[in-house]
């Protein structure tokens, strides 16, 4: 049976439902026109995406040189933005994978979304590597491939070699979890088909999805195994990357507490990155009773505690530092925090160690409007994290003759708005043309599976109705007379939806205006 | 500051494309033509002696490029350059003694800095022979290796300044 | 391939839940269970036995895992041994990452490719085979007709005192 839930707790999906009704609200924004609002969006952020593809162009086309690094300071920008996109990714892994091995089930109504989150913010971290590199035209030279010159193969002693395998594994399995999550939704999406395009295009990608209980098991079986799969990735990758640092010499890269001062600070502004699109989107699709306060205040709270950890971890390092004795590392630090980019350190420590305290107020909590705004600042402050550690570092390094100070040119900020541009324009696509709910999962809790609250009538409806057996249709006794013979697709079945429809466009309406005063 | 072609490389672990890596001589050499250009080795070079191609540089000028010099190939946009010990004079060197039948003596090879040095300060030379001018200067006590304490290892050391050479107490 | 089998949809969980459970115990035999989404406790009604696919997953990974170490060994030390900073030809402290990398990658693959190939899961353009609205909010229970004697009296009274909403007798892909 199912599983029994207590009736304390808040429901998941906040307002009463039938099942109909949430494929019908989860699956309509993507079969009626854009609205005005996504045309929008959807031109700024393309207008970005331009910006950011020809300061790429220029770039590729001119050189690095079109970047404000020098010879002491290699990195800046371009290592930040794949850093700060990356961690941006793992919140969406850890809400579809992590949440799922620990059975939180509120993680349902955004897993989706999340997931998709990881996918475009991956894209766009893959870009940095590729494009910082002098000669990006032979950045498949980092791949072992069998060739004639030696042959020779790669540096596996290289964080750089285990970055490309950790982040090209990280998208593939990604994308490919996300790719299982998506087939139930995809053939439901299939069925409500209207055009034939749609439904060939559906069809081929739900790959023939019946809903079969031996599919589902199985498909269970995977998306555990999946999950199982993606935790340890997501934890490796995010540690693989702060290996970029930690195991080079330079004072300021070279500490052993990176890796689970990264993932942390990967999770934090993740969830950052997840309030702020799931704000958006509960208010544009109106999936407020989808995507509830509950969801909010859950996000926050992980918020608190990955905050808390990477305050640690500010605190730890200058500790070390301290203790160390070694001059170098002090410097390193003290320089950091009173240096030449102090500024950077206290707007890092400002929105990172502070602005999540105020999540300690239920009031705030609560609050969209406040949640948004701290989540933009959460966001501000982890790309300020790894700029301080990228160019702090750098900049102030062994030997004072090659002390060097830097700014980031128009091309290199161009880059960086570019980068929200293609993470925004893949993001309103996707919301058009793929179901951002996850239909099956939200349904597996709304109440009117499980049973519980106000759903009750709803089942009654539909149990009430009389059952509509095999011998009617065959003009046995009592039969509505001759009905056509049953087919996949009868047109009872097509009846039955406009009728739902019609009653579903009043109620969604209603919720609109309830909602407001929320 | 030159590249100290350290044992230890920190530029060699780091970079993913097997571009710097050692050679049987003891040099850290730099592969242009393999170099992708991740930046990673200067970063991890404490002396930051390495050089980074950011543009492609014209050396279109006929005139220009009679100052080239005919033994080194011309680095181009994006790859990482270095001092390479004079690794061309190396194996011109090294020909030499074998067309002549004999192993490299001591003084064969002169880097172009040392040739061009008027007073005589760099000593080049193969430390594995005891009997090489280089052996004895970094044997005599007043050889230094700069970060000693990273434990890179670099092969190119210093000589301290004498201070009151007459004295006892001076070194 | 197909075959005509007894189909009764139902409007809830609970409902499908119950006469699955009732109709195996009274001994008909379930072709399949169409759900929209997962329902759990649905493989113990039926009687299924868990998936196989873990071990496929643990297998793939260990290969994935022999791969990895292969290739990074192999490579840096025999195929064409270099001296890199000074670290022994066989890192392989060094080569945990990678090694990692691929183990997942294997597994994760793999694991998806056998659930695709088990469960032929495979483009099809029509949703010709999919029963009506079993993605969107109906529970359909497929009981095989052919083969042995089948009460369908029994079965539609089974169904019924679970609150069946549709009977039908319908050609099933199998």
């Amino acid at each position: 049976m199912s599983h029994a839930v207590s009736p304390l707790r808040e429901p998941l999906v906040s307002e009463a439902r039938t099942l109909h009704q949430l494929t019908d609200e989860i699956a309509r924004p993507m079969e009626r026109r854009p609205t005005k609002a996504w045309w929008c969006a959807f031109l700024a952020s393309f207008s970005a995406l331009v910006l950011g593809v020809y300061c790429v162009s220029v770039q590729v086309m001119t050189g690095v040189g079109t970047w404000g690094l020098n010879k002491t300071v290699g990195w800046a920008f371009d290592i930040t933005n794949f850093v700060f996109w990356i961690g941006i990714g793992h919140a969406g892994t850890l809400i579809s994978a992590i949440l799922f091995l620990f059975r939180q089930k509120w993680r349902t109504s955004i897993n989706r979304s999340a997931e998709a989150m990881t996918l475009f913010a991956v894209m766009c971290a893959g870009l940095f590597p590729i494009i910082h590199m002098g000669r990006p035209w032979f950045a498949y030279f980092a791949a072992p491939y069998p060739n004639d010159r030696g042959p020779l193969w790669v540096n596996f002693r290289s964080p750089l070699v285990w970055d490309m395998f950790a982040i090209s594994t990280y998208f593939i399995i990604s994308a490919v979890f996300w790719y299982v999550g998506l087939l139930p939704d995809l053939a439901t999406m299939r069925d409500r088909a209207k055009s034939a395009i749609r439904k060939a295009i559906y069809g081929a990608l739900s790959l023939g999805w019946n809903g079969s209980q031996r599919t589902w098991l199985r498909y269970e079986t995977v998306y555990l195994l999946l999950a199982g799969l993606a935790t340890p990735l997501v934890l490796s990758v995010h540690s693989i990357v702060s290996m970029d640092f930690a195991t080079s010499i330079l004072p300021g890269w070279h500490t052993t507490i990176f890796p689970p001062y990264f993932v942390a600070g990967a999770v934090f502004s993740g969830f950052a990155m997840v309030l702020t699109l799931m704000i958006i989107a509960r208010h544009v699709m109106g999936w407020k009773h989808l995507i509830t306060i509950r969801h909010v205040e859950n996000m926050t709270k992980i918020m608190i505690a990955t905050g808390g950890i990477v305050g640690f971890a500010y605190a730890t390092e200058f500790f070390t530092a301290w203790y160390s004795g070694n001059e170098l590392e002090r410097f390193a630090f003290s320089n950091r925090a009173f240096g030449p980019y102090a500024w950077a350190y206290w707007i890092m420590v400002g929105c990172n160690v502070l602005i999540p305290q105020f999540f300690w107020f239920k009031k705030i909590r609560t609050s969209v409007a406040a949640v948004f705004a701290l989540s933009i600042l959460v966001n501000v402050g982890m790309w300020f994290e790894r700029f301080v550690i990228i160019v702090t570092s750098l900049h102030r390094d062994f030997l004072p003759s090659s002390w060097a100070m830097y700014a980031p040119t128009f091309i290199e900020v161009g880059t960086l708005v570019g980068t929200f541009g293609l993470f925004f324009t893949c993001f309103l696509l996707f919301i058009r043309v793929l179901p951002a709910v996850s239909i099956a999962e939200v349904k597996a809790v709304s109440g009117y599976a499980r049973k519980i609250g106000v759903t009750t009538e709803f089942r009654e409806q539909s149990a009430k109705k009389p059952v509509d057996s095999w011998r009617e249709r065959n003009g046995e006794p009592n039969g509505h007379g001759g009905r056509t013979p049953p087919q996949p697709q009868s047109t009872q079945r097509s009846e039955e939806k406009k009728k739902g429809d019609k009653k579903e466009d009043a109620g969604a309406g209603a919720d609109l205006v309830t909602e407001a005063g929320e | 500051m030159t590249c100290l072609h350290c044992e230890n490389a920190p530029c060699e672990t780091v970079c993913p494309v097997l571009a710097t890596v050692h050679s049987s001589d003891g040099l850290n050499q730099q592969v242009y033509n393999r170099c992708v250009g991740t930046r990673y080795c200067a970063n991890n070079c404490p002396p930051k002696v390495r050089r980074f191609n950011w543009f492609e540089y014209d050396h279109g000028e006929p005139i220009e490029r009679m100052v080239l010099n005919p033994d080194v190939v011309v680095r181009s946009r994006g790859v990482m350059e270095k001092c390479s010990l004079c690794v061309q004079r190396i194996q011109a060197g090294k020909a030499d003694a074998k067309r002549a039948g004999r192993p490299v003596a001591d003084g064969d090879i002169r880097t172009a800095c040392q040739q061009s040095c008027p007073a005589g300060a760099i000593v080049f030379g193969d430390l594995n022979d005891p009997k090489s001018r280089v052996a004895a200067l970094v044997k005599s006590g007043r050889n230094y290796r700069l970060f000693e304490d990273l434990n890179i290892g670099p092969v190119v050391s210093y000589l301290t300044k004498l201070r009151n050479p007459g004295s006892k107490e001076g070194v | 391939m197909s075959a005509r089998m007894f189909v009764a949809y139902f409007g809830s969980e609970d409902g499908i839940l119950g006469a699955t459970r009732a109709v195996r115990e009274a001994g008909f035999e379930i072709h399949d269970v169409y759900t929209p989404y997962a329902v759990h406790g649905m493989d113990e009604a039926m009687g299924q036995r868990p998936s196989r696919i873990t071990w496929v997953c643990f297998f793939a990974g260990a290969f994935g895992l022999a791969v990895a170490l292969a290739l990074q060994i192999w490579t840096s030390a025999v195929d064409w041994p270099l001296n890199v900073g000074g670290k022994p030809h066989n890192s392989f402290p060094a080569f945990i990452p990678v090694a990692f990398e691929l183990t997942v990658l294997f597994g994760g693959l793999t694991t998806v490719a056998a659930l695709f190939l088990r469960s032929r899961l495979k483009p099809r353009m029509s949703n010709a085979h999919v029963l009506p609205r079993v993605t969107d909010d109906r529970f359909a229970l497929a009981l095989v007709v052919e083969g042995h004697a089948f009460d369908a009296d029994r079965a539609e009274a089974i169904c019924a005192a679970h609150g069946v909403v549709e009977t039908d007798f319908v050609e099933v892909s199998k």
